[in-house]
């Protein structure tokens, strides 16, 4: 367990991230616990783009592609005329792909977000460590967070 | 006040919404659980007897079921515009209204999902709907406004049901710190052991961004499609391309009515006078006012295109639907979408929360005829006169359709009762 700094204040508790990294501490060996986000977290501790995007990206394509190969692939195969319709009818298939590339893109989301967050996790739901409304700065001293 | 304290002001005065429920608060629970009860109760009747007991007749045989479907999507829109477009455009009065909003969404939604299954009749079909590999031999067809209803509203029920409960998951964090029990044991799993740590926050401020931008296009892309469900035949009075702007906006209008219906008696029961403002009260009855015009400009250009136009179907559907049987309730449609909300171009009255919830419920009263109407009468009076027809409800129709704002409204009191009412993180990053 390393060092632990409690702040009431988000303007104190920014300086003192701030001093801290102009110290330089390494940003992988501060942990900081905020009752909300705090954008300008993410400033002074740089160099930590959430790769949630990534998920949101891969999502959403496979989506768009599942969309496709399903309505195209299973009406080849199941070649009924409806309508005097095509039997690949791209419009309509085009609606049924949205739906997919957003379903997925936000499910993809939304599971990335949990396994970089780490999320759910047992020993937080255990754990009665608890800081309120409070701003905190844990410094660890191992090599790793 | 020092921050800390102001912060924890915020959790308690939110928090407290939550607590014992009152007279009034049972009263009404127990009048929208009875009315789920009778709901259910002719719905059984419905099954048990068949689509008979409905007042469909040849050639009306969409009627007050699907009015109702369609109501009901269209009230879920304003969630998502609330929660996911007006998050994109930094709309900061969208914190009060947000969480209300959201909830909305999934549960009128959730209302929406069971009209199908009701005007279905043999509702333990429904599944046919839904493709998978079967030994029946059949497959959907994806050329069908009901195959896209069935994947658009599937994608936004389930975008918004993540939506909501991303929003929760700090809240749930705070709220297991006041509670106790039981409760505090519910909000501990919900909240998945959310601590607040930065890597937690850094991700999450990206999920809830692409959440957002995810949700947004469905706001135009899911009514437009239920609109389709209508346009895609050639029934005169549905076959018009101007049907899904048309409904989107007017799916926002009616959705931002019952917003305001649903948020002015929570902020007076609730006491949450300090954290919604007349200021947002205005902001949001300015978003009345502007869908009010663009439904008001389609009902005008819907009467135009008709009029000037040369198709003689088209002509006699849009004077059968201002001057024929129907015509009180057009005629109240556009009094209560049209005109009212034109009121609020005064700022006074934009400000004025009792007459805003007012003019929410005769705009949500005006929304459900609107719909009726353009289903009913262009069904009962289509190409041919020797088919035309009428249609008249029947008491299991009229018990069912109650039944769906008693479902409705008893899961926003038993939100308001046990989840947080509005955003306490965000609202706290806003102080």
């Amino acid at each position: 367990m390393g060092d632990r700094r409690i702040f009431e204040d988000r303007e104190q508790f920014l300086e003192a991230l701030r001093r801290l990294v102009r110290e330089g501490v390494p940003g992988e060996r501060i942990r900081v616990i905020t009752p909300f986000g705090v954008p300008e977290v993410e400033e002074i501790l740089p160099g930590k783009r959430s790769k949630v995007r990534l998920f949101a990206l891969v999502g959403a394509a496979s989506g768009t592609v599942t969309g496709f190969a399903f309505t195209i692939l299973t009406s080849l195969s199941w070649p009924l005329i409806v309508g005097g319709k095509p039997i690949v009818s791209i419009p309509p298939f085009i609606i049924i792909a949205f739906a997919l590339t957003i379903l997925f893109g936000a499910l993809s989301t939304f599971a990335g977000f949990l396994l970089l967050s780490r999320l759910p996790s047992l020993r937080g739901i255990r754990s009665g460590e608890e800081y309120g409304n409070a701003f905190v700065i844990l410094v660890e001293d191992g090599e790793r967070r | 006040m020092g921050n800390v304290h102001k912060y924890a002001k915020v959790d308690r005065d939110i928090l407290a919404a939550m607590g014992k429920p009152g007279r009034l608060y049972l009263a009404g629970l127990a009048v929208t659980a009875s009315l789920v009860v009778i709901g259910g109760i002719l719905w059984a009747y419905q099954i048990r007897n068949g689509l008979g007991v409905a007042g469909y007749t040849h050639p009306v045989n969409w009627a007050i079921y699907i009015t109702n479907f369609v109501f009901w999507v269209g009230i879920a829109h304003s969630g998502t515009l609330i929660s996911a477009v007006l998050f994109l455009f930094r709309a900061r009065y969208r914190t009060s209204f947000n969480r209300a909003a959201e909830a909305m969404t999934v549960f009128a939604l959730m209302v929406a999902g069971l009209f199908p299954l009701i005007h279905l009749g043999r509702s333990w079909v429904f599944y046919y709907l839904i493709p998978y590999p079967n030994q029946r031999q059949l497959w959907v067809n994806f050329r069908s406004p009901l195959v896209w209803d069935v994947f658009a509203v599937g994608t936004y029920f389930t975008v918004s049901l993540v939506f909501f409960y991303v929003g929760m998951l700090p809240d749930f964090a705070v709220a297991k710190r006041y509670a106790e029990g039981i409760r505090k044991r519910i909000y501990t799993v919900l909240s998945l052991g959310w601590k607040g740590t930065d890597r937690e926050w850094r991700h999450y401020g990206m999920l809830y961004l692409f959440l957002a931008a995810f949700a947004t296009p469905l706001v135009a892309s899911v009514h437009s499609v239920v609109s389709w469900d209508f346009a895609m035949s050639i029934v005169p009075g549905w076959h018009t391309t101007i049907f899904a702007p048309y409904f989107v906006a007017g799916a926002i209008l009616s959705g931002t009515a019952m917003v305001i219906t649903l948020v002015v008696p929570l902020r007076k029961t609730m006491n949450l006078h300090e954290y919604i403002t007349d200021d947002h009260f205005e902001s949001i009855a300015k978003i009345l006012l502007f869908t009010s015009l663009i439904v008001s400009y389609a009902y005008i250009v819907e009467f135009g295109l008709a009029s000037y136009g040369e198709n003689v179907f088209e002509k006699e559907a849009f004077r059968y639907r201002a001057l024929g049987e129907f015509r009180y309730l057009t005629w109240a449609m556009i009094f209560c979408n049209s005109l009212v909300p034109l009121t609020l171009f005064a700022k006074r009255l934009r400000r004025n929360t009792t007459y805003l919830l007012v003019v929410s419920l005769l705009v949500n009263v005006g929304m459900w005829l609107e719909r009726f109407v353009i289903i009913v009468t262009s069904l009962a009076h289509d190409f041919d006169p020797y088919v035309w027809g009428t249609y008249r409800p029947t008491y299991v129709e009229v018990g069912i359709s109650l039944g769906s704002f008693g479902l409705f409204f008893m899961l926003y009191l038993l939100f308001v009762k046990n989840l947080p009412v509005l955003s306490i993180t965000e609202i706290k990053e806003h102080l």
